[in-house]
């Protein structure tokens, strides 16, 4: 014990967050995780290209089977390879593909925590809505395969509260396949409360793709750019083509999508109010270059891209009218809880996730959200002001739980697991 | 600067075992007790004779001590709050394994921890508290705990999740299996839950306790729910409804309240008048009995409080000039005052005559008599106004009907006393006819009363005259009275003193 106050103990346990977009891990008790590795995963079929990339010594990883080669993390899997399909092992934030899962599991111990997986324990997050089937299949090849003394699983919403001092809350996570309002009472999610809804990142990256067709600007990833030139504003760009340049069809969308991303993150802004074309038109504009130099700038347009986050009503091809706004899966979820805990909900509304970042995000929601909660109700909306507490905000409460004293008692241990089976997780972790 | 600790740090020597092993704040804020050790000897230096005193006082300031001779290096300035860190030993940190009394399964892990800490007890082991769910055994359900509407396995179900959750019962309504059992409230399960603990409690309370029962009202809670549902879920407008008509409420209570105010105000006034009038009469009567006039003044004294001035009782002992019984009290205001002066004035009695004891009551009376009637018409000027709003608003809101002539007779065009010495009659005050006739006239009467009297001669030709001028031509002397400036518009005033100026040119002419 290193102090009464701070009630933390130094166990050596990791944390594990697996996000949509990016997978996080590092040491209980830091304030950042040690890595953080993009979920997708680019997978080679072809054995001689599996043969050229072992002997380049690009990927260490030992094939389980001699067919499949996986090539993870950044470094690897942005790099243009003849055939490499690039493919996400989570779906709907759970994991799906527990081969490339593994790999993935492989790579964090042996790359990023560079330590044996049987000395830590070893907290992970999950979706709130994640299923028994799969904590389950998670428990068991966390303890069969990787021998971890002791596991613990927990709501990624949960820790997010606890990453913002709060034990009840209702965190609003914009991440990038989803948008997700999940009430959390003392710690615990309320599953009858949870909220989702499509509109998130990914939705901004297709919504900024549309936006680019529109204008006709031409989104050339950095992999098929040889050479560029400056040129003035809206001129045509001029640059080089790569030769011999084979990939599949999943890896360039992935690093259009890319492109969009950033550009997204820089351009994009939503407007304090709903969107108006003429208050639009009065903001400034904003200044872009494209990888192939081509660049402009964007007035209403950096607006209307992102409307759709909050008036599904605005989307062209709106699917049926099932999509909800951000401010409105807050009220809703908050509507299905208990009456009681309304008020707790309200007065800690924790926006949390990538998209969040999108400037005027929180201004909008505010300003959303106060129109729609009853005057007898206290609004309190709280967003940390960095990105890294944002993004990470789910890892950072389990860097917090993993290294408290009082939690120590928690984890499912090895021993119990071998007793109980893996249906403990289902007991033991709430 | 490596100190003799730090040495023997290095060198391992075990010298001073007396030093605290914990970093204390005053260890870190390095030593006070060497300063206090260090008081300087009471030395004074004389200041040399010729030498300046200012100069003197630069050299020789408040540590009393000589000017330096070389700079010296005071180990005290910059110095002093520097944190001295490292003069406790290092207390060694291993990482070694610990059980935990809070877990049941006896998992071995590793931590961080302090060698002197080895061995001890796991210390966030206190943290583990456990919440208290009563257990049954099949017999006691059996016996006591069943009931209609709830099954043995959904009752087995709800405490288990009981003991999960730690009784939170909206995670335990959250968790509640729903394939299995039917759906229910948070207070259905609370009610299940707080009934079966309450029985079990009385059953197993020895013979002739009373064991305390926990109070759960499931149809107040029900209740309570529902309104509050109610109110969350009202819409913008209805909020803004509520708010409006709040608003609008206490206007009218505002209103209200002031309208009381003033016919309260009114009425006072009025009492005030009528009273003052009783007494005056009274008054008379004994006069006419011959009583003695000290008698009466006592007993003047003693009548309610008259309207108009509140003349301060002199109660203190010793000797008081009787002029200061007619001293005006400060609390009288400048408008009231300047109302005296003039009706004084128009009256022709001078403004501090000579202080008999009779006079002194007459005058006082007479003032007080003023400033009524000045009040009085301020009142009346207000109702006239208000009755010319209302009667404006009805015009404007009933534009077809015109109103009851029976209040359009009162005469609103005499804002001057001219009226009749008859009634008023004003719908807005309480008692609706006020002899004005009564209110002067036994003022008048009275100056004449006191020219009679053989004790007063001081003031006897110029009140005599004025007697005789009231006498003479009453109506006149009540239009000066009535001249009295109804504070208002400086039109108005302008108006009076112009009036004033005429009557006195009438009174110098019948000189």
């Amino acid at each position: 014990m290193s102090g009464g106050v701070y009630g933390g103990d130094e166990v050596g346990a990791l944390v594990f967050d697996i996000g949509s977009y990016s997978f996080r891990a590092g040491y209980a008790g830091e304030d950042t995780p040690k890595a953080e590795i993009p979920t997708h995963v680019g997978v080679v079929d072809d054995i001689e290209t599996a043969m050229e990339t072992d002997s380049t010594g690009a990927n260490s990883e030992q094939p389980a089977q001699p067919d499949k080669k996986y090539l993870i993390d950044t470094v690897y899997m942005k790099h243009a390879r003849k055939g490499m399909e690039l493919a996400s092992f989570l779906k709907d934030g759970m994991v799906e593909n527990w081969d490339m899962f593994e790999k993935v599991m492989d790579y964090v111990y042996s790359r990023s925590i560079k330590s044996e997986a049987s000395l830590h324990q070893l907290l992970m997050s999950e979706p709130a809505w994640c299923t028994k089937s799969k904590r389950e299949k998670l428990t068991e090849i966390m303890f069969e395969k990787y021998n971890i003394p002791a596991f613990f699983l927990c709501k990624n919403s949960v820790l997010s509260a606890f990453a913002n001092g709060r034990s009840t809350a209702l965190i609003l996570d914009s991440g990038a396949t989803h948008t997700s309002a999940v009430p959390v009472y003392d710690g615990y999610v309320l599953t009858q409360g949870i909220v989702k809804s499509p509109l998130a990142g990914d939705f901004m990256t297709v919504e900024c793709r549309k936006m680019m067709d529109e204008l006709g600007v031409e989104v050339v990833p950095p992999y098929l750019i040889q050479s560029k030139e400056a040129v003035p504003d809206k001129q045509p760009p001029k640059w080089k083509r790569k030769e011999n340049i084979d990939v599949t069809k999943s890896f360039h969308n992935y690093m259009v999508k890319d492109v969009l991303q950033d550009f997204a993150a820089s351009v994009l802004q939503v407007s304090d109010t709903p969107y108006d074309q003429n208050a639009v038109e009065s903001m400034p504009a904003v200044h872009y270059e494209f990888p192939n130099g081509y660049n402009q700038d964007f007035g209403s347009e950096r607006f209307r891209a992102c409307e759709g986050l909050f008036d599904p009503s605005v989307i062209k091809e709106a699917q049926g009218n099932s999509m909800l706004g951000v401010g409105h899966v807050v009220t809703t979820s908050v509507g299905m809880c208990d009456i009681d805990i309304r008020p707790s909900l309200y007065g800690g509304v924790i926006v949390v996730g990538g998209n969040s970042l999108i400037q005027g995000f929180t201004d909008r929601l505010n300003r959303d959200l106060s129109n729609k909660t009853p005057p007898s109700m206290r609004l309190k909306i709280i967003a940390a002001a960095s990105s890294a507490e944002r993004r990470f905000s789910s890892w950072i409460g389990g860097s917090i739980l993993a290294s408290l004293g009082s939690f120590q008692q928690m984890w499912v241990s090895k021993q119990e697991y071998e007793e109980g089976g893996k249906g403990c997780v289902e007991r033991k972790c709430p | 600067m490596a100190t003799s600790s730090d040495v023997r740090d290095i060198l391992e020597l075990e010298g001073k075992s007396a030093e605290p092993e914990f970093v204390t704040k005053e260890s870190l804020m390095n030593d006070g007790k060497k300063k206090k050790v260090k008081k300087p000897d009471h030395v004074t230096f004389k200041r040399p004779e010729g030498m300046h005193r200012e100069l003197w006082g630069l050299l020789w300031t408040d540590n009393k001590d000589p000017p330096p001779i070389f700079p010296s290096d005071s180990n005290q300035g910059y110095k002093q709050l520097k944190a001295k860190i490292g003069s406790s030993r290092v207390r060694p940190w291993k990482w070694m394994p610990f059980t935990n009394p809070a877990r049941k399964d006896g998992a071995v892990f590793y931590h961080w921890r302090k060698v002197a800490d080895e061995g001890k007890d796991y210390p966030f082991a206190r943290f583990n508290k456990v919440v208290d769910v009563p257990v049954y055994s099949d017999l006691e359900y059996q016996q006591h705990l069943h009931d209609e509407g709830w099954t043995r396995h959904e009752t087995d179900h709800l405490f288990d999740l009981c003991k999960r959750f730690d009784v939170r019962f909206i995670i335990v309504h959250d968790r509640w299996d729903k394939q299995r059992f039917r759906q229910r409230s948070v207070e259905d399960l609370k009610e299940r839950y707080y009934s079966i603990c309450n029985t079990l409690t009385k059953v197993r309370a020895p013979q002739g306790t009373e064991p305390k029962i926990k109070a759960f009202d499931a149809e107040h809670e029900r209740r309570r729910k529902t309104q509050l549902v109610k109110l969350f879920e009202r819409t913008q407008e209805q909020c803004e409804e509520e708010e409006f008509l709040i608003g609008e409420l206490k206007k009218i209570e505002l209103r209200k309240k002031e309208r009381e105010k003033k016919t309260q105000d009114l009425q006072k006034l009025i009492t005030a008048a009528d009273s003052n009038v009783d007494a005056r009469k009274t008054e008379r009567k004994a006069t006419k009995k011959k009583v003695a006039p000290q008698m009466k003044f006592k007993e003047g004294g003693a009548t309610p409080e008259p309207g108009g001035i509140k003349f301060p009782d002199f109660k203190q002992s010793g000797v008081t000039l009787r002029s200061h019984r007619m001293k005006l009290p400060a609390s009288i205001g400048q408008k009231k005052m300047k109302a005296i002066e003039q009706v004084l004035d128009e009256l022709g009695i001078e403004f501090n005559p000579m202080p008999t004891e009779e006079i002194v009551a007459n005058f006082n009376e007479l003032r007080q008599d003023i400033v009524l009637l000045y009040e009085l018409k301020l009142a009346l000027a207000s109702c006239e106004y208000d009755l010319q709003m209302l009667h404006h608003r009805h015009d404007t809101l009933n534009p077809s009907k015109p109103l009851s002539t029976s209040v359009t007779s009162t005469p609103l065009t005499t804002p001057t006393i001219e009226m009749p010495p008859g009634s008023i009659t004003t719908p807005t005050l309480p008692t609706p006819t006020l002899s004005l006739s009564t209110l002067t006239t036994p003022t008048l009467e009275e100056s004449e009363s006191l020219v009679s009297e053989p004790e007063s001669p001081a003031i006897t030709p110029n009140l005599g005259t004025i007697g005789d001028d009231i006498i003479e031509d009453p109506s006149s002397s009540r239009k000066k009275a009535g001249e009295i400036d109804v504070v208002g518009t400086p039109m108005r005033k302008r108006k009076a003193a112009m009036e004033q100026i005429n009557i006195l040119k009438k009174m110098k002419q019948k000189y």
